[in-house]
């Protein structure tokens, strides 16, 4: 049974976003001529590896070398890839969770290895992680709201085990 | 000390300790000196220690699944309500019949097991019942712990462990110069050496440098022992979040710590050593410094008529708090020749090293001791004893570092470091020593007193040959407890140093290996205490299939649906129901877990005839086929279909088990051998849910689901079912015409919902992996893991004909080699049962006792005509058609004779799937 509703807590609340589109952009050659179109395009840059960049309509999140999350409307991006790119359609095998509160980056230092507290990991920035045996893409909104990628079949699993480690993140 | 008063037990009696009371202070307040009997001769032993390093009071703490045993009464604070148990007693801890055994003394020196425990197995196996009996000291809880364990990982510019004076202003230091820091004290409060000798700084100094680290942003961590030191500066810190026994706040007992840390600065003190001695055990003999510990930090006075025995300067500070204290000093026994300073007014004996002590229950009675050659006796209820300081170091030799020899304090000293690491404070200037060599009756006197370890014990290990400390830890087991010989290394190493002529790094060194204090097993395990360790990946239509009630089928992470039982159907009635609705109508079932990657861009036919060992690049749009994909040593790893969606688009699907596989494989093949293609490679494996409708009127089925003629074999188009954008390829593992339907798994319920609605209109049913594994076995086809284990080749499987004959994919040179098509390899073959039932897994063999020539690899049964049929491997198996063999399995108990058969039991020519 996938989690139903939000889950709210002192410090950190955990909640399900709904579904959304989600598209893996991956880029294979001249990635300077792409970066430029979408620049000019689109009015910002692509961003680099471990930061989010976007409009109201659209965002990027860079997680590999060669490739973005992309989330919101994508219909500019096809002529913008022309033949060095493409754009394929993965957000159902994606869940969205929100961590929102002052202790969402403590409860990603649970079973995590990534430095969810450093100052340096802020708002615009991702990473990609393993939180208890789990693949997670991170994403800091704001100061306050981190959202999480998580694999769908999974992601119940993890939505529960956040559920009780939130309840004792101050023990 | 005043404060509120807690009420605890010990051994059923009620007694009450001041807050802040360890159980160990809190028995010596009550005045409870015996608390346990010792692991091998059941000696009566008391507290010796203040600290982590107590080898002798071990107790029993909580009850039910909280019970933790061989807990040092040291280092458990009480709380209301604590229950503690004295161990390894019967009938009582003052009245120990086991006591007898120390009677028996000669007989159980070192390795009284190897010399006694020998002889056949079933000797063995009576031996080991009494041993099991005697073993141990406190037993394990037989409930289940009922609280949590948290694993949290945190980085920091500077870890210090140790929170003395030290560390203290290192953390101190480190906060205020704009540093991450992390402070890590295993007690409870901070600067706890400095409650036992205040020096200059006070607790109003330990209260500012708390504030003024926590002010910087520093995380100040108590109750937190540094268990492990591993590469690249990570640190394991387990901390306490409630006593042992005791029932968590929040429901985490104990928290795993991964500190990666830039640099880490070990402020870890030194533990000081007893010396040896006759009776050297008994309640009553205290080390110094813990005896002062109790004095000023508890407000505990442990003796009244004390004798002090020491070799250092150090043991003099005890002197003065036990008579500030109202303590009587009836002596100071100073092993260094002459005098050494101001000795306070004590009556100080030089030359003087104690011989042997007698004593009562909870305490001594009397002191003997060597003075200049004359024996010399008190009656006196406490000895405090001080043989030097041994640095604590333990973390520093984990960390890779090396230590050096410091004469002066006797005592090895960290030295090189191979991390990032560096040792301060006490740990790196110990106090000098004078050094003083045992001169009472070692068979009496103990140097590991957890596992009753005596001189003489390493004594009779040098004379049976044993010169590694090594050899002679393993032999004496000295060393080997639960303290890991933090009292008791030096003593022998000194021993052993001498029995070899040589200096003490002459004697060699043990290893230090974490945990440098016992670790509970659920804080190892954390949060997947309670499960398997790790979460189980639940189908996008898991709710759907949840309210059917199906048999579940774990396979992998994943958990399937194994049958949808109707009634009180059995597995194997609910299999063969489906099977047949397959076969003669129609089913469903859900395939979203197969493996899916999709392939773009202009380079995908040229990727995809890499990884695949079939050809892609003829496929038209629309278009699929079958495909597996091999090792580079040329053996079968996978197989699945690729299906061509548009000009420059496939997708690739592969089996469920070797997804991860697949994906790693693709990813290595993308990123390592063809980073110049211009191709993207996208594991939609979660994206797609997918659906399986198989059967003779899976066509009609599909027709009114699209309103549209559905794709014919092996084509794919895309289409709209339930509202929502599907893809439909045509393929069948059943043997029947069959389509597959993906679906974003966001929404495929209403897909589902849609095909269950016609599937259920038509006459079909639901089915599951166990009909699915009688369709596909009796049609012959492969399952990874099953037939497909990755000891077959292509031509093993009879697949060798749809190689690519152009080569390229990986794994062509490895298959080119002539040992990979020999005719007498193991290859598939069909199995039919002549008579009895053929077992998976059974072995095939001509008779009885005759050595296996394959196996079954799936079994099962004919769907409409019955009868038992089964897929294998045999040795040249398809020269030996029509064979008659026997399969035998000796676990299931079961064997059958069988003929060898086509692995084609079901439309071998493939009629079924055409319209």
């Amino acid at each position: 049974m996938m989690p139903q509703g939000n889950v709210i807590v002192t410090d950190v609340t955990i909640t399900l976003l709904p579904a959304a589109p989600l598209y893996a952009l991956e880029i294979w050659s001249h990635a300077h001529d792409v970066a430029k179109r979408f620049e000019t395009a689109l009015g910002f840059a692509l961003p680099v590896m471990g930061r989010s960049a976007g409009s109201d309509d659209l965002c990027l999140i860079r997680f590999e070398p060669t490739v973005w999350l992309v989330e919101g409307d994508v219909g500019a991006l096809p002529p913008i890839l022309g033949e060095d790119g493409a754009l394929t359609t993965i957000g159902g095998g994606i869940v969205r969770v929100r961590l929102s509160g002052p202790r969402w980056r403590a409860l990603l230092m649970e079973s995590g290895v990534f430095d969810a507290e450093s100052p340096s990991f802020a708002s615009g920035c991702s990473a990609a992680t393993i939180i208890d045996h789990v693949g997670v893409r991170l994403h800091v909104v704001s100061d306050d709201v981190c959202d999480a990628y998580v694999p769908r079949s999974l992601s119940a699993g993890l939505v529960h085990f956040w559920e009780a480690a939130a309840g004792s993140l101050a023990a | 000390m005043t404060g509120p008063m807690i009420t605890f037990t010990f051994d059923g009696k009620t007694y009450q300790a001041q807050e802040g009371d360890t159980l160990a202070a809190a028995l010596l307040r009550s005045g409870i000196g015996l608390v346990g009997r010792s692991f091998k001769y059941h000696r009566p032993r008391g507290i010796m220690t203040a600290g982590v390093e107590e080898p002798n009071a071990l107790v029993t703490v909580g009850e039910g699944g909280r019970t933790e045993p061989n807990t040092r009464a040291t280092d458990v604070f009480v709380y209301e309500g604590l229950v503690a148990t004295s161990q390894n007693r019967w009938p009582s801890l003052s009245f120990d019949i086991g006591a007898m055994l120390g009677l028996a003394a000669p007989i159980f020196s070192a390795g009284f097991y190897y010399k006694t425990f020998f002889g056949s197995a079933k000797r063995w196996m009576f031996y080991e019942y009494f041993i099991r009996k005697a073993a141990g000291l406190g037993n394990a809880p037989v409930e289940a712990d009922p609280d949590r364990f948290s694993h949290r990982s945190a980085f920091c510019d500077v870890l210090v462990v140790g929170a003395g004076p030290a560390g203290l202003q290192a953390a101190l230091d480190a906060a205020e110069s704009g540093k991450r820091v992390i402070l890590a004290e295993q007690d409870n409060i901070l600067g706890p050496s400095l409650i036992r000798d205040p020096q200059d700084l006070d607790s109003a100094w330990i209260e500012t440098a708390a504030a003024r680290i926590r002010a910087k942003g520093g995380r100040i961590l108590l109750r937190t022992t540094a268990s492990g030191y591993w590469e690249h500066d990570l640190v394991t810190l387990s901390q306490r979040l409630c006593e042992p026994g005791q029932k968590p706040a929040k429901g985490i007992a104990q928290r795993l710590w991964h500190v990666r840390a830039s640099e880490v600065i070990l402020a870890t003190g030194s533990i000081e050593r007893p010396l040896a001695f006759a009776h050297n055990d008994r309640p009553g003999v205290m080390l110094s410094q813990a005896v002062r510990t109790y004095v000023q930090r508890y407000g505990v006075v442990p003796g009244k008529r004390v004798v002090i025995a020491t070799n250092n300067d150090d043991a003099y500070r005890t002197a003065h708090a036990l008579k500030a204290a109202g303590a009587d000093i009836v002596a100071i026994l100073d092993a260094r020749p002459s005098p050494t300073g101001a000795n306070g007014g004590f009556p100080v004996f030089n030359q003087a090293l104690p011989v042997s002590v007698k004593g009562a229950r909870h305490c001594l009675k009397q002191v003997s001791a060597d003075v200049g050659g004359v024996t010399k006796v008190w009656q006196a209820d406490l000895l405090a004893v001080s043989g030097g300081f041994t640095p604590t170091v333990h973390l520093h030799m984990q960390a890779g570092g090396t230590l050096e020899w410091d004469d002066a304090a006797q005592a090895f000293v960290p030295a090189m470091s191979r991390q990032n690491v560096t040792t301060i404070g006490g740990a790196v200037r110990p106090d000098p020593i004078f050094p003083v060599k045992p001169i009472s009756n070692p068979k009496k006197s103990f140097v590991d007193f957890q596992n009753d370890v005596t001189l003489a014990d390493v004594d009779l290990a040098w004379a049976e040959g044993y010169r590694s400390v090594e050899h002679l830890k393993r032999y004496t087991t000295l060393g080997m407890a639960t303290d890991q010989g933090k009292l008791s290394n030096m003593a022998a190493l000194g021993r052993l140093a001498e029995k070899q002529g040589v200096a003490i790094p002459g004697a060699g060194l043990t290893t230090f290996r974490p945990p440098y204090t016992p670790v509970t097993m659920g804080l190892l395990a954390g949060a997947g205490a309670k499960d398997a360790g790790a979460h189980v990946r639940r189908l996008a239509l898991y709710d759907v299939h949840a309210a059917k009630r199906p048999i579940w089928q774990p396979l992998g992470y994943w958990f399937r649906p194994r049958a949808y039982p109707v009634g009180g159907e059995t597995l194997a009635q609910t299999a063969l129901r489906e099977a047949k609705a397959v076969r003669t109508g129609v089913g469903m079932t859900d395939v979203s877990t197969l493996a899916k990657f999709e392939i773009s861009g202009p380079d995908s036919a040229a990727l995809l005839e890499i990884i695949c060992a079939t050809s892609v690049s003829k496929l038209a749009v629309g278009r699929g086929r079958y495909t597996f994909m091999l090792r580079e040593d040329g053996f079968v790893f996978d197989d699945g279909t690729v299906w061509r969606l548009a000009e420059n688009r496939y997708l690739l699907t592969g089996s469920t088990g070797g997804a991860d596989r697949m994906a790693a494989h693709i990813s290595y093949v993308r990123q390592y051998l063809c980073p110049h293609l211009r191709v993207s490679a996208v594991n939609v494996q979660e994206h797609y849910a997918g659906i399986a409708v198989a059967g003779p009127k899976a066509k009609s089925v599909m027709a009114a689901l699209m309103g549209e003629e559905p794709p014919r074999h092996m084509s794919t188009v895309p289409a709209k079912i339930g509202g929502a954008d599907v893809l439909i390829l045509a393929a069948s593992y059943s043997g029947e015409r069959a389509f597959e339907i993906y679906a974003d798994a966001a929404h495929a319920a209403a897909v589902w919902a849609a095909c269950e609605a016609e599937v259920t209109a038509q006459g079909g049913c639901l089915y599951g992996l166990e009909a699915m594994e009688f369709l596909r076995i009796e049609k012959g086809h492969l399952v990874v893991g099953g037939e497909i284990d990755g000891r077959m080749t292509p031509h093993d499987l009879a697949l060798g004909k749809m190689l690519n004959k152009a080569g390229g994919y990986i794994g062509a040179s490895g298959l080119s080699r002539p040992a990979l098509s020999a005719p007498n390899r193991r290859q598939l073959i069909g199995l039919e049962a002549i008579s009895g039932t053929i077992a998976e897994g059974a072995m095939l063999i001509t008779e009885h006792g005759g050595a296996p020539l394959g196996h079954v690899t799936a079994a099962a049964f004919r769907v409409i005509e019955g009868g038992s049929i089964a897929l294998g491997q045999l040795e040249g198996g398809f020269d030996r058609t029509g064979e008659e063999l026997i399969a035998t399995s000796p676990t299931r108990g079961q064997t059958a004779r069988v003929r060898v058969v086509a692995p084609h039991f079901y439309d071998a020519a493939g009629e079924r799937y055409r319209d």
